[in-house]
């Protein structure tokens, strides 16, 4: 009997702490990750919306988001092998294009069901600065980190328009 | 008796009106800027606290080690394992280890396939956050930016994130293919070379 007491003490216990755990993991990384982030991109907009930065901005944005060869260009200058790796760092500058990007969508200047193309054309360069570390942490031998990175770098070159294209087709009958 | 009643202000004119307007254009970017932040802390971040915090259990209760068993059967050759490799593993890997640490479970796979796994993951880490933003918390203004201008418009998100997700699937199975393809004929030419 007590030792059944003991048993469903343990399991329940078990269960809140974890549950308790996870909330202060999210917590933190709320407060660590998300809201700074939230903060920079607040400022961000603001500037837009009330200078006139943003038309300047969305007149350039227009022609390339607005259709499927401006998003191909896009997503072909993010490819390029000594580019990539520069545009990478924390997906800072994805984010801040997506975010223009999302304001002139708001605003009607681009098409809503051009979200989901412009998602994979801004971003070909994902993990580009990350390509030694990413294999380092699957261990793997220096020679395969040296083969690795041009291979990565180069595959993007095809697989970034490509993505563009899936997407382009994929979003037909979204927000229509 | 109130004295104030037809009191008026007058406007500020000339090289201080000029400087007051400034100074209200200035700080309206800010209040701008302002009120974005609060319908961004009101409106998507209670909800991403909780659905992080389910989550979150929910991955420490499963137990991320669980997946490693699919990474030792990926390793292996054969068709049927692509999908295998750059589909469910990369999927399974981000949702359970989140990024950076997902990328540790390239370490079961062979050397020849590693960068295209990771090639595949890291292209993973974006997609997958417009359902599942535990994944990749830091870096979630890829997807929310864009979605935001979608919810101005009106319109659910559920549609875009849906098809981020199911295109990002399809991308990151090319990209695993492509780059595995690269890195092969890189290796061979590096043999060649030092044969």
């Amino acid at each position: 009997m007590n030792s059944l007491l003991v048993k469903i003490g343990r399991g329940v216990g078990g269960v809140v702490g974890t549950l308790y755990q996870a909330g202060r993991d999210t917590v933190d990384t709320v407060i660590k990750n998300i809201i700074p982030f939230m903060a920079f991109i607040s400022f961000i907009i603001g500037l837009v919306l009330v200078t006139g930065v943003g038309d300047l901005i969305a007149n350039g944005i227009k022609g390339l988001a607005g259709s499927l060869v401006g998003l191909l260009i896009v997503s072909v200058v993010c490819a390029i092998p000594l580019l990539s790796p520069l545009l990478g760092p924390g997906a800072v500058i994805a984010q801040v294009v997506g975010t223009l990007l999302g304001v002139e969508i708001g605003k009607g200047t681009i098409p809503p069901q051009y979200a989901l193309p412009a998602l994979f054309a801004i971003n070909p360069q994902v993990g580009c600065d990350f390509i030694p570390v990413g294999l380092a942490l699957g261990e793997a031998e220096p020679e395969t980190v040296e083969v690795g990175v041009p291979a990565v770098l180069f595959s993007r070159l095809i697989t970034g328009p490509t993505a563009v294209v899936i997407a382009y087709f994929a979003s037909f009958g979204m927000y229509s | 008796m109130n004295l104030f009643t037809d009191a008026t202000v007058a406007e500020p004119e000339g090289a201080w009106g000029a400087v007051a307007a400034g100074a209200e254009y200035f700080i309206g970017i800010f209040q701008e800027g302002g009120n974005v932040l609060w319908s961004l802390m009101g409106g998507i971040l209670p909800t991403l606290v909780v659905l992080l915090t389910a989550v979150n259990a929910l991955v420490r209760i499963i137990g991320p080690e669980k997946i490693e068993n699919l990474g030792r059967k990926a390793a292996q050759p054969g068709l049927i394992w692509y999908p295998v490799r750059y589909m469910v593993l990369p999927f399974l890997a981000v949702f359970f280890l989140t990024n950076p640490m997902a990328y540790t479970m390239g370490r079961f796979l062979p050397e020849r396939f590693k960068p295209a796994f990771y090639d595949s993951a890291v292209s993973f880490v974006h997609p997958i956050t417009g359902l599942f933003p535990h994944a990749n918390p830091g870096e979630l203004f890829v997807y929310l930016g864009i979605a935001a201008g979608i919810t101005q418009l009106g319109y659910g998100l559920g549609d875009l994130a849906i098809r981020f997700l199911l295109v990002g699937l399809v991308v990151i199975f090319i990209r695993g293919i492509v780059t595995e393809l690269i890195t092969k004929r890189m290796m061979a030419k590096r043999e060649g070379a030092a044969a």
